[in-house]
Protein backbone atom coordinates (compact mmCIF):
# COMPACT_ATOMS: atom_id res chain seq x y z
CA UNK A 1 0.00 0.00 0.00
CA UNK A 2 1.40 3.35 -0.99
CA UNK A 3 0.73 6.49 0.99
CA UNK A 4 -1.36 6.78 4.11
CA UNK A 5 -5.06 6.03 4.55
CA UNK A 6 -7.17 9.14 4.83
CA UNK A 7 -9.06 9.95 8.01
CA UNK A 8 -12.42 9.26 6.39
CA UNK A 9 -11.30 6.00 4.89
CA UNK A 10 -9.64 5.11 8.13
CA UNK A 11 -12.75 5.83 10.18
CA UNK A 12 -14.78 3.69 7.84
CA UNK A 13 -12.35 0.87 8.16
CA UNK A 14 -12.36 1.23 11.92
CA UNK A 15 -16.10 0.87 11.99
CA UNK A 16 -15.78 -2.11 9.72
CA UNK A 17 -13.33 -3.56 12.18
CA UNK A 18 -15.77 -2.99 14.99
CA UNK A 19 -13.58 -0.55 16.86
CA UNK A 20 -15.34 2.67 16.03
CA UNK A 21 -15.10 3.92 19.60
CA UNK A 22 -11.44 4.52 19.05
CA UNK A 23 -12.24 6.88 16.25
CA UNK A 24 -14.87 8.80 18.19
CA UNK A 25 -12.52 9.61 21.03
CA UNK A 26 -9.68 10.50 18.73
CA UNK A 27 -11.62 13.06 16.75
CA UNK A 28 -12.73 15.06 19.78
CA UNK A 29 -12.91 18.85 19.72
CA UNK A 30 -9.70 20.79 20.35
CA UNK A 31 -8.69 20.55 23.99
CA UNK A 32 -8.01 23.43 26.34
CA UNK A 33 -4.67 21.93 27.28
CA UNK A 34 -1.98 24.52 27.69
CA UNK A 35 1.50 23.91 26.32
CA UNK A 36 4.10 23.71 29.06
CA UNK A 37 7.17 25.39 27.65
CA UNK A 38 10.33 27.12 28.73
CA UNK A 39 9.37 29.64 31.43
CA UNK A 40 5.98 28.02 32.10
CA UNK A 41 7.03 26.80 35.54
CA UNK A 42 7.96 30.29 36.66
CA UNK A 43 4.58 31.48 35.38
CA UNK A 44 2.72 28.74 37.25
CA UNK A 45 4.47 29.72 40.48
CA UNK A 46 3.67 33.40 39.86
CA UNK A 47 0.05 32.81 38.95
CA UNK A 48 -0.65 30.74 42.07
CA UNK A 49 1.51 32.68 44.51
CA UNK A 50 -0.16 32.94 47.92
CA UNK A 51 -2.59 30.12 47.16
CA UNK A 52 -2.12 26.51 48.21
CA UNK A 53 -1.50 24.64 44.97
CA UNK A 54 -1.15 20.99 44.09
CA UNK A 55 0.87 20.37 40.93
CA UNK A 56 0.66 16.85 39.56
CA UNK A 57 3.00 15.44 36.92
CA UNK A 58 1.81 12.39 35.03
CA UNK A 59 1.72 10.74 31.61
CA UNK A 60 -0.65 8.75 29.43
CA UNK A 61 1.61 5.70 29.21
CA UNK A 62 2.31 5.52 32.94
CA UNK A 63 0.40 2.70 34.66
CA UNK A 64 0.51 4.08 38.22
CA UNK A 65 -0.60 7.47 36.86
CA UNK A 66 -3.76 5.98 35.38
CA UNK A 67 -4.70 4.60 38.78
CA UNK A 68 -3.89 7.79 40.66
CA UNK A 69 -5.53 10.32 38.35
CA UNK A 70 -9.16 9.58 39.40
CA UNK A 71 -8.12 9.84 43.05
CA UNK A 72 -6.74 13.27 42.31
CA UNK A 73 -10.02 14.19 40.67
CA UNK A 74 -11.84 13.27 43.88
CA UNK A 75 -9.36 15.28 45.91
CA UNK A 76 -9.97 18.35 43.75
CA UNK A 77 -13.72 17.97 44.14
CA UNK A 78 -13.39 17.64 47.91
CA UNK A 79 -10.96 20.55 48.28
CA UNK A 80 -12.19 23.54 46.30
CA UNK A 81 -9.79 25.77 48.22
CA UNK A 82 -6.78 24.08 46.66
CA UNK A 83 -5.62 25.06 43.18
CA UNK A 84 -4.97 21.92 41.15
CA UNK A 85 -2.57 21.98 38.22
CA UNK A 86 -1.75 18.92 36.14
CA UNK A 87 1.20 18.66 33.78
CA UNK A 88 1.47 15.75 31.36
CA UNK A 89 5.21 15.18 31.39
CA UNK A 90 5.60 12.21 29.11
CA UNK A 91 7.95 12.69 26.27
CA UNK A 92 6.20 14.31 23.36
CA UNK A 93 4.20 13.50 21.19
CA UNK A 94 2.07 13.28 24.35
CA UNK A 95 -1.12 12.89 22.31
CA UNK A 96 -3.27 15.78 23.55
CA UNK A 97 -6.54 13.99 22.77
CA UNK A 98 -5.62 10.99 24.90
CA UNK A 99 -4.36 13.33 27.61
CA UNK A 100 -7.60 15.31 27.66
CA UNK A 101 -9.72 12.16 27.59
CA UNK A 102 -7.97 10.77 30.65
CA UNK A 103 -8.28 14.08 32.47
CA UNK A 104 -11.99 14.28 31.64
CA UNK A 105 -12.58 10.73 32.82
CA UNK A 106 -10.72 11.42 36.06
CA UNK A 107 -12.82 14.49 36.85
CA UNK A 108 -9.96 16.88 36.24
CA UNK A 109 -11.30 18.75 33.23
CA UNK A 110 -11.70 21.92 35.25
CA UNK A 111 -8.17 21.84 36.65
CA UNK A 112 -5.47 23.93 35.04
CA UNK A 113 -4.05 21.36 32.66
CA UNK A 114 -0.76 21.51 30.80
CA UNK A 115 1.04 19.16 28.47
CA UNK A 116 4.78 19.32 27.80
CA UNK A 117 5.10 21.40 24.66
CA UNK A 118 8.84 21.36 24.17
CA UNK A 119 10.76 18.30 23.01
CA UNK A 120 13.75 19.39 25.09
CA UNK A 121 12.34 17.78 28.21
CA UNK A 122 15.63 17.92 30.10
CA UNK A 123 15.35 21.71 30.12
CA UNK A 124 11.70 21.71 31.17
CA UNK A 125 12.39 19.32 34.03
CA UNK A 126 15.49 21.24 35.07
CA UNK A 127 13.45 24.42 35.49
CA UNK A 128 11.03 22.58 37.77
CA UNK A 129 13.55 20.55 39.78
CA UNK A 130 17.17 20.16 38.64
CA UNK A 131 17.37 16.71 40.19
CA UNK A 132 14.23 15.32 38.53
CA UNK A 133 15.01 12.64 35.94
CA UNK A 134 11.45 12.29 34.70
CA UNK A 135 9.88 9.63 36.90
CA UNK A 136 6.09 9.96 37.09
CA UNK A 137 3.68 10.30 38.82
CA UNK A 138 5.08 13.11 40.90
CA UNK A 139 3.22 15.67 42.98
CA UNK A 140 4.46 19.01 44.22
CA UNK A 141 2.58 20.71 47.05
CA UNK A 142 3.08 24.46 47.10
CA UNK A 143 2.00 26.16 50.29
CA UNK A 144 0.62 29.65 50.78
CA UNK A 145 4.12 30.66 51.87
CA UNK A 146 5.65 29.23 48.71
CA UNK A 147 7.19 26.26 50.48
CA UNK A 148 7.31 23.25 48.13
CA UNK A 149 7.24 19.63 49.18
CA UNK A 150 7.57 16.89 46.57
CA UNK A 151 5.92 13.48 46.63
CA UNK A 152 7.60 10.94 44.35
CA UNK A 153 5.31 8.26 42.99
CA UNK A 154 1.70 7.79 43.88
CA UNK A 155 0.60 10.15 46.65
CA UNK A 156 -1.33 8.93 49.68
CA UNK A 157 -4.69 10.62 49.92
CA UNK A 158 -4.20 11.00 53.67
CA UNK A 159 -0.99 12.96 53.10
CA UNK A 160 -2.77 15.28 50.69
CA UNK A 161 -5.66 15.81 53.12
CA UNK A 162 -3.24 16.53 55.93
CA UNK A 163 -1.33 19.06 53.82
CA UNK A 164 -4.58 20.68 52.73
CA UNK A 165 -5.74 21.00 56.32
CA UNK A 166 -2.41 22.59 57.19
CA UNK A 167 -3.04 25.21 54.53
CA UNK A 168 -6.35 26.14 56.12
CA UNK A 169 -8.21 25.00 53.05
CA UNK A 170 -11.79 23.80 53.40
CA UNK A 171 -11.93 19.97 53.38
CA UNK B 1 -5.05 -8.32 4.14
CA UNK B 2 -4.76 -6.84 7.59
CA UNK B 3 -4.97 -10.17 9.31
CA UNK B 4 -2.24 -11.60 7.18
CA UNK B 5 0.09 -8.75 7.98
CA UNK B 6 0.36 -9.10 11.70
CA UNK B 7 -2.30 -11.52 12.75
CA UNK B 8 -5.47 -10.71 14.64
CA UNK B 9 -3.80 -8.46 17.15
CA UNK B 10 -2.63 -6.20 14.36
CA UNK B 11 -6.11 -4.75 14.01
CA UNK B 12 -5.54 -2.52 17.02
CA UNK B 13 -2.16 -1.46 15.79
CA UNK B 14 -3.55 -0.65 12.38
CA UNK B 15 -6.29 1.40 13.97
CA UNK B 16 -3.70 3.36 15.88
CA UNK B 17 -1.72 3.80 12.70
CA UNK B 18 -4.72 5.28 10.94
CA UNK B 19 -5.47 7.60 13.81
CA UNK B 20 -1.93 8.90 13.78
CA UNK B 21 -1.68 9.34 10.06
CA UNK B 22 -0.70 12.77 8.73
CA UNK B 23 -4.23 13.39 7.52
CA UNK B 24 -5.64 12.81 10.98
CA UNK B 25 -2.89 14.81 12.63
CA UNK B 26 -4.29 17.93 10.97
CA UNK B 27 -7.54 17.33 12.81
CA UNK B 28 -5.95 16.98 16.17
CA UNK B 29 -3.30 19.22 17.65
CA UNK B 30 0.05 20.48 16.67
CA UNK B 31 2.67 19.69 19.23
CA UNK B 32 6.33 20.12 19.85
CA UNK B 33 8.45 17.23 18.76
CA UNK B 34 11.62 15.52 19.81
CA UNK B 35 12.27 14.94 16.12
CA UNK B 36 13.89 17.42 13.78
CA UNK B 37 11.39 16.62 11.02
CA UNK B 38 8.32 14.53 10.28
CA UNK B 39 9.76 12.17 7.66
CA UNK B 40 11.05 8.64 7.97
CA UNK B 41 14.67 9.42 7.17
CA UNK B 42 17.48 9.15 9.70
CA UNK B 43 17.70 12.87 10.42
CA UNK B 44 14.06 12.78 11.57
CA UNK B 45 14.67 9.93 14.01
CA UNK B 46 14.13 10.12 17.74
CA UNK B 47 15.73 6.76 18.55
CA UNK B 48 18.63 5.14 16.71
CA UNK B 49 20.10 1.75 17.61
CA UNK B 50 23.43 0.56 16.18
CA UNK B 51 25.01 -2.87 15.91
CA UNK B 52 27.99 -4.27 14.06
CA UNK B 53 27.68 -7.44 12.01
CA UNK B 54 30.45 -10.01 12.36
CA UNK B 55 31.83 -8.83 8.99
CA UNK B 56 32.28 -5.29 10.33
CA UNK B 57 29.24 -3.77 8.64
CA UNK B 58 27.49 -1.20 10.81
CA UNK B 59 23.71 -1.55 10.91
CA UNK B 60 21.36 1.14 12.21
CA UNK B 61 17.70 0.76 13.09
CA UNK B 62 15.70 3.89 13.79
CA UNK B 63 12.25 5.21 14.61
CA UNK B 64 11.09 8.14 12.50
CA UNK B 65 7.75 9.21 11.13
CA UNK B 66 5.98 6.24 12.70
CA UNK B 67 8.17 3.71 10.98
CA UNK B 68 11.17 1.56 11.76
CA UNK B 69 13.88 1.70 9.11
CA UNK B 70 17.35 0.23 8.75
CA UNK B 71 20.47 1.13 6.81
CA UNK B 72 24.02 -0.13 6.78
CA UNK B 73 27.48 1.31 6.47
CA UNK B 74 30.72 -0.27 5.31
CA UNK B 75 32.80 2.68 6.54
CA UNK B 76 31.78 2.99 10.19
CA UNK B 77 28.95 5.39 9.60
CA UNK B 78 30.54 7.85 7.19
CA UNK B 79 28.21 6.79 4.41
CA UNK B 80 24.95 4.89 4.71
CA UNK B 81 23.08 2.63 2.34
CA UNK B 82 19.61 3.60 1.18
CA UNK B 83 17.18 3.13 4.06
CA UNK B 84 14.96 0.07 4.00
CA UNK B 85 11.58 0.28 5.72
CA UNK B 86 11.00 -2.52 8.19
CA UNK B 87 7.37 -1.54 8.55
CA UNK B 88 5.43 -0.47 5.50
CA UNK B 89 2.57 1.02 7.51
CA UNK B 90 2.82 3.98 9.83
CA UNK B 91 2.53 2.50 13.32
CA UNK B 92 1.96 3.88 16.77
CA UNK B 93 5.48 3.02 17.84
CA UNK B 94 6.28 2.94 21.54
CA UNK B 95 7.80 6.37 22.04
CA UNK B 96 8.48 5.95 25.76
CA UNK B 97 11.84 7.27 26.97
CA UNK B 98 13.39 3.81 27.24
CA UNK B 99 11.88 2.29 24.09
CA UNK B 100 13.82 1.77 20.86
CA UNK B 101 14.09 -0.81 18.07
CA UNK B 102 16.60 -3.63 18.68
CA UNK B 103 18.55 -5.62 16.14
CA UNK B 104 21.23 -8.28 15.96
CA UNK B 105 23.06 -9.57 12.88
CA UNK B 106 24.34 -13.13 12.64
CA UNK B 107 27.31 -14.58 10.79
CA UNK B 108 25.18 -15.40 7.75
CA UNK B 109 24.07 -11.78 7.47
CA UNK B 110 20.59 -12.53 8.77
CA UNK B 111 19.05 -9.66 10.74
CA UNK B 112 16.73 -10.23 13.69
CA UNK B 113 14.83 -7.12 14.73
CA UNK B 114 12.23 -6.36 17.39
CA UNK B 115 10.32 -3.28 18.48
CA UNK B 116 7.21 -2.30 20.42
CA UNK B 117 4.02 -0.58 19.41
CA UNK B 118 1.14 0.85 21.36
CA UNK B 119 -1.67 -1.38 20.18
CA UNK B 120 -4.63 0.48 21.71
CA UNK B 121 -5.66 3.82 23.14
CA UNK B 122 -4.86 2.64 26.66
CA UNK B 123 -1.24 2.46 25.53
CA UNK B 124 -0.96 -1.26 26.03
CA UNK B 125 2.17 -2.38 24.29
CA UNK B 126 2.97 -5.22 21.95
CA UNK B 127 6.39 -6.57 21.06
CA UNK B 128 6.78 -7.36 17.38
CA UNK B 129 9.65 -9.15 15.68
CA UNK B 130 10.81 -9.58 12.14
CA UNK B 131 13.77 -10.94 10.21
CA UNK B 132 15.64 -10.20 7.03
CA UNK B 133 17.16 -13.11 5.17
CA UNK B 134 18.45 -11.12 2.22
CA UNK B 135 21.02 -8.92 3.89
CA UNK B 136 18.60 -6.20 4.93
CA UNK B 137 17.01 -5.68 1.51
CA UNK B 138 13.61 -6.65 2.88
CA UNK B 139 11.97 -7.76 6.10
CA UNK B 140 9.28 -10.29 6.82
CA UNK B 141 5.94 -8.91 8.03
CA UNK B 142 6.32 -8.16 11.77
CA UNK B 143 4.64 -10.64 14.09
CA UNK B 144 3.87 -10.61 17.82
CA UNK B 145 6.57 -12.30 19.87
CA UNK B 146 3.91 -13.94 22.02
CA UNK B 147 0.32 -14.94 21.44
CA UNK B 148 -0.66 -13.41 24.77
CA UNK B 149 -2.52 -10.17 24.27
CA UNK B 150 -1.67 -8.34 27.48
CA UNK B 151 0.72 -5.42 27.41
CA UNK B 152 4.37 -6.08 26.55
CA UNK B 153 7.15 -3.52 26.21
CA UNK B 154 10.89 -2.98 26.59
CA UNK B 155 12.12 -5.93 24.59
CA UNK B 156 15.83 -6.68 24.42
CA UNK B 157 17.73 -8.90 21.98
CA UNK B 158 21.09 -10.60 22.28
CA UNK B 159 22.91 -12.97 19.97
CA UNK B 160 24.55 -16.14 21.27
CA UNK B 161 27.81 -17.44 19.82
CA UNK B 162 25.97 -20.13 17.85
CA UNK B 163 23.55 -17.66 16.29
CA UNK B 164 20.67 -18.26 18.69
CA UNK B 165 18.70 -15.08 19.28
CA UNK B 166 17.63 -14.49 22.88
CA UNK B 167 14.79 -12.08 23.61
CA UNK B 168 13.56 -10.72 26.93
CA UNK B 169 10.81 -8.22 27.64
CA UNK B 170 8.44 -6.89 30.31
CA UNK B 171 4.99 -8.44 30.20
CA UNK B 172 1.80 -7.60 32.11
CA UNK B 173 -0.11 -10.85 31.52
CA UNK B 174 -0.10 -11.75 35.23
CA UNK B 175 -2.22 -8.78 36.19
CA UNK B 176 -5.27 -10.52 34.71
CA UNK B 177 -5.42 -13.53 37.03
CA UNK B 178 -4.48 -11.27 39.94
CA UNK B 179 -7.39 -8.97 39.17
CA UNK B 180 -9.76 -11.90 38.78
CA UNK B 181 -8.65 -13.12 42.19
CA UNK B 182 -9.29 -9.71 43.68
CA UNK B 183 -5.61 -9.16 44.36
CA UNK B 184 -3.49 -6.16 43.58
CA UNK B 185 -0.69 -6.59 41.08
CA UNK B 186 2.43 -4.48 40.98
CA UNK B 187 4.48 -3.80 37.88
CA UNK B 188 5.03 -6.44 35.23
CA UNK B 189 7.01 -9.65 34.75
CA UNK B 190 10.27 -10.45 33.02
CA UNK B 191 9.58 -12.88 30.19
CA UNK B 192 11.93 -14.44 27.67
CA UNK B 193 12.08 -16.60 24.55
CA UNK B 194 14.74 -17.71 22.11
CA UNK B 195 15.05 -18.37 18.42
CA UNK B 196 17.20 -21.02 16.80
CA UNK B 197 16.27 -19.94 13.29
CA UNK B 198 17.84 -16.51 13.42
CA UNK B 199 14.78 -14.67 14.66
CA UNK B 200 12.25 -16.16 12.23
CA UNK B 201 10.32 -17.73 15.11
CA UNK B 202 10.60 -17.79 18.89
CA UNK B 203 9.95 -20.38 21.57
CA UNK B 204 6.98 -20.04 23.83
CA UNK B 205 7.31 -17.14 26.26
CA UNK B 206 8.51 -18.11 29.72
CA UNK B 207 8.56 -16.05 32.88
CA UNK B 208 11.83 -15.41 34.66
CA UNK B 209 10.60 -13.10 37.42
CA UNK B 210 7.24 -11.68 38.42
CA UNK B 211 6.56 -8.18 39.76
CA UNK B 212 9.32 -6.24 38.11
CA UNK B 213 9.18 -2.54 37.37
CA UNK B 214 7.12 -2.06 34.22
CA UNK B 215 8.67 0.91 32.49
CA UNK B 216 12.46 0.64 32.34
CA UNK B 217 14.69 -0.81 29.66
CA UNK B 218 16.51 -4.08 30.30
CA UNK B 219 20.25 -4.61 30.25
CA UNK B 220 21.26 -7.81 28.44
CA UNK B 221 24.49 -9.63 27.61
CA UNK B 222 25.89 -13.14 27.35
CA UNK B 223 28.15 -14.73 29.98
CA UNK B 224 29.43 -17.41 27.68
CA UNK B 225 27.58 -19.59 25.21
CA UNK B 226 24.06 -20.48 26.33
CA UNK B 227 24.02 -18.16 29.34
CA UNK B 228 22.20 -14.88 28.79
CA UNK B 229 22.25 -12.39 31.64
CA UNK B 230 19.52 -9.82 32.22
CA UNK B 231 19.65 -6.88 34.62
CA UNK B 232 16.36 -5.17 35.37
CA UNK B 233 14.64 -2.86 37.82
CA UNK B 234 12.85 -5.22 40.15
CA UNK B 235 10.15 -4.56 42.73
CA UNK B 236 11.46 -5.84 46.05
CA UNK B 237 9.41 -6.13 49.24
CA UNK B 238 7.80 -2.88 50.25
CA UNK B 239 7.58 -1.56 46.71
CA UNK B 240 11.33 -0.92 46.49
CA UNK B 241 12.38 -0.56 42.84
CA UNK B 242 16.05 -1.54 43.00
CA UNK B 243 18.01 -3.49 40.42
CA UNK B 244 18.29 -7.26 40.16
CA UNK B 245 20.17 -9.61 37.86
CA UNK B 246 19.82 -13.18 36.70
CA UNK B 247 22.26 -15.38 34.84
CA UNK B 248 20.39 -18.02 32.87
CA UNK B 249 21.35 -21.65 33.40
CA UNK B 250 20.56 -22.22 29.76
CA UNK B 251 18.44 -20.53 27.12
CA UNK B 252 15.27 -22.01 28.59
CA UNK B 253 16.02 -21.73 32.32
CA UNK B 254 16.47 -18.54 34.26
CA UNK B 255 18.81 -18.49 37.22
CA UNK B 256 18.76 -17.16 40.75
CA UNK B 257 17.78 -13.56 41.20
CA UNK B 258 20.47 -11.48 42.88
CA UNK B 259 20.28 -7.87 44.00
CA UNK B 260 22.74 -5.50 42.35
CA UNK B 261 22.45 -2.83 45.00
CA UNK B 262 20.30 -1.93 47.98
CA UNK B 263 19.38 1.63 47.10
CA UNK B 264 16.00 1.48 48.83
CA UNK B 265 14.07 3.41 46.19
CA UNK B 266 10.55 2.87 47.41
CA UNK B 267 8.36 4.42 44.78
CA UNK B 268 5.14 3.56 43.03
CA UNK B 269 5.99 5.22 39.78
CA UNK B 270 7.55 4.78 36.39
CA UNK B 271 11.19 5.83 36.59
CA UNK B 272 11.53 5.44 32.78
CA UNK B 273 15.22 4.92 33.45
CA UNK B 274 16.64 1.45 32.99
CA UNK B 275 20.10 -0.04 33.58
CA UNK B 276 23.00 -1.00 31.35
CA UNK B 277 24.99 -4.25 31.42
CA UNK B 278 28.18 -5.47 29.78
CA UNK B 279 30.26 -8.57 30.46
CA UNK B 280 33.97 -8.47 29.73
CA UNK B 281 35.93 -11.32 28.14
CA UNK B 282 37.23 -12.01 31.63
CA UNK B 283 33.71 -12.60 32.89
CA UNK B 284 33.36 -9.42 34.94
CA UNK B 285 29.79 -8.09 35.01
CA UNK B 286 29.61 -4.30 34.66
CA UNK B 287 26.32 -2.62 35.59
CA UNK B 288 25.35 1.06 35.59
CA UNK B 289 22.01 2.41 36.80
CA UNK B 290 20.00 5.33 38.10
CA UNK B 291 18.29 5.47 41.47
CA UNK B 292 16.71 8.00 43.75
CA UNK B 293 16.63 5.78 46.83
CA UNK B 294 17.03 6.52 50.49
CA UNK B 295 20.45 4.88 50.55
CA UNK B 296 21.80 6.70 47.51
CA UNK B 297 20.63 9.04 44.79
CA UNK B 298 21.96 9.52 41.29
CA UNK B 299 23.90 7.48 38.79
CA UNK B 300 25.96 4.51 39.93
CA UNK B 301 28.25 1.75 38.70
CA UNK B 302 29.18 -1.59 40.22
CA UNK B 303 30.92 -4.73 39.05
CA UNK B 304 30.59 -8.41 39.87
CA UNK B 305 33.48 -10.87 39.70
CA UNK B 306 31.48 -13.89 40.79
CA UNK B 307 28.98 -14.22 38.00
CA UNK B 308 26.49 -11.69 39.31
CA UNK B 309 26.08 -13.13 42.81
CA UNK B 310 27.55 -10.10 44.51
CA UNK B 311 28.52 -6.63 43.42
CA UNK B 312 31.09 -4.08 44.44
CA UNK B 313 30.14 -1.03 46.48
CA UNK B 314 28.24 1.30 44.11
CA UNK B 315 30.38 4.07 42.70
CA UNK B 316 28.72 7.43 42.06
CA UNK B 317 29.01 8.67 38.49
CA UNK B 318 28.90 12.23 37.21
CA UNK B 319 28.28 15.62 38.72
CA UNK B 320 25.35 15.37 41.11
CA UNK B 321 24.22 18.95 40.33
CA UNK B 322 24.21 18.24 36.58
CA UNK B 323 21.51 15.59 36.68
CA UNK B 324 23.59 12.63 35.43
CA UNK B 325 21.52 9.92 33.77
CA UNK B 326 21.11 7.43 30.89
CA UNK B 327 24.27 5.40 31.52
CA UNK B 328 25.70 2.93 29.03
CA UNK B 329 28.64 0.65 29.74
CA UNK B 330 30.57 -1.53 27.29
CA UNK B 331 33.58 -3.77 27.84
CA UNK B 332 35.51 -4.20 24.59
CA UNK B 333 39.01 -3.92 23.26
CA UNK B 334 40.65 -4.25 26.66
CA UNK B 335 38.79 -1.23 27.96
CA UNK B 336 35.57 -0.74 29.87
CA UNK B 337 33.91 2.41 28.57
CA UNK B 338 31.03 4.25 30.17
CA UNK B 339 29.04 7.20 28.86
CA UNK B 340 26.14 9.12 30.33
CA UNK B 341 24.21 12.35 29.93
CA UNK B 342 24.50 15.49 32.01
CA UNK B 343 22.51 18.71 31.75
CA UNK B 344 23.61 22.12 33.00
CA UNK B 345 20.37 24.01 32.51
CA UNK B 346 21.17 24.92 28.95
CA UNK B 347 22.95 22.13 27.12
CA UNK B 348 23.08 18.35 27.27
CA UNK B 349 26.54 16.80 27.26
CA UNK B 350 27.80 13.24 26.92
CA UNK B 351 30.41 12.38 29.50
CA UNK B 352 32.90 9.54 29.17
CA UNK B 353 35.19 7.60 31.45
CA UNK B 354 37.15 4.42 30.88
CA UNK B 355 38.79 1.66 32.87
CA UNK B 356 41.85 -0.35 31.87
CA UNK B 357 41.50 -2.85 34.74
CA UNK B 358 37.99 -4.23 34.24
CA UNK B 359 36.27 -1.57 36.33
CA UNK B 360 38.52 -1.33 39.37
CA UNK B 361 39.73 2.18 38.56
CA UNK B 362 38.44 4.78 36.14
CA UNK B 363 39.75 7.74 34.18
CA UNK B 364 38.67 11.28 34.97
CA UNK B 365 35.32 11.97 33.29
CA UNK B 366 35.48 14.13 30.15
CA UNK B 367 32.92 15.61 27.81
CA UNK B 368 32.89 14.08 24.33
CA UNK B 369 29.73 15.55 22.77
CA UNK B 370 27.03 18.13 23.43
CA UNK B 371 23.78 19.47 22.04
CA UNK B 372 21.28 22.20 22.84
CA UNK B 373 18.01 20.43 22.10
CA UNK B 374 16.40 17.05 22.70
CA UNK B 375 18.42 13.90 22.21
CA UNK B 376 18.32 10.13 22.42
CA UNK B 377 20.16 8.19 25.09
CA UNK B 378 23.89 7.74 24.38
CA UNK B 379 24.80 4.21 23.28
CA UNK B 380 28.12 2.42 22.80
CA UNK B 381 28.86 -0.20 20.18
CA UNK B 382 32.06 -2.03 19.29
CA UNK B 383 33.54 -3.37 16.11
CA UNK B 384 36.22 -5.66 17.47
CA UNK B 385 38.30 -3.47 19.73
CA UNK B 386 37.08 -0.13 18.36
CA UNK B 387 34.33 1.46 20.45
CA UNK B 388 31.96 4.09 19.06
CA UNK B 389 29.46 6.52 20.55
CA UNK B 390 26.03 6.43 18.91
CA UNK B 391 23.90 9.46 19.73
CA UNK B 392 20.86 10.86 17.91
CA UNK B 393 20.26 14.57 18.47
CA UNK B 394 17.54 16.85 17.17
CA UNK B 395 19.76 19.86 16.58
CA UNK B 396 22.90 18.16 15.30
CA UNK B 397 21.59 15.00 13.67
CA UNK B 398 22.99 11.52 14.17
CA UNK B 399 26.46 11.30 15.64
CA UNK B 400 28.60 8.19 15.33
CA UNK B 401 32.07 8.86 16.61
CA UNK B 402 35.04 6.65 17.49
CA UNK B 403 36.13 6.86 21.09
CA UNK B 404 39.48 5.10 21.29
CA UNK B 405 41.58 4.93 24.41
CA UNK B 406 41.05 8.17 26.32
CA UNK B 407 42.39 7.02 29.67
Amino acid sequence: MKGYPTCAAGAGLLVALGIGLLAVSSFAAPSPLKPFERGSWREVLRAHAGRPTLVHFWGVTCGPCKLELPELGKFMKDHPGIDVVTISADLVPNLPDATQAMLDKAGLASAENFVFGDGYVERLRFEIDPSWQGDIPRTMLIGRDGAISTIEGTADRSDLDKWSAGQGARP
Amino acid sequence: MIQSFLGASFAGAFAAAILHSPACAQMTHQHASEAACEGTELRCATKVTPTFAPDGTLWLAWMAGGRVSVASSKDAGQTLSSPVPVTTQQLSLDWGPDARPKLVVDRKGGIALAFSIFRDQSFNGQVLFTRSEDGGKSFAPPRPITANNESQRFEALALDEDGTVFAAWLDKRNRVPAKEAGKSYDGAALFFASSRDGGASYTEATMAQDNTCECCRLGIAFAGRGHPVVVFRNIFDGGVRDHAITTFKDLATSGEIYRVSTDDWQIKACPHHGPSLSISPGGVYHVAWYTNGKARKGLFYAQSRDGGRSFSEPMAIGQADHNPGRPYVLAAGGLTTMVWKEFDGDKTVIMLMQSRDDGQSWSTPKMIASTVDSSDHPLLVANGSQVYLSWMTKADGYRFQPIGDQT
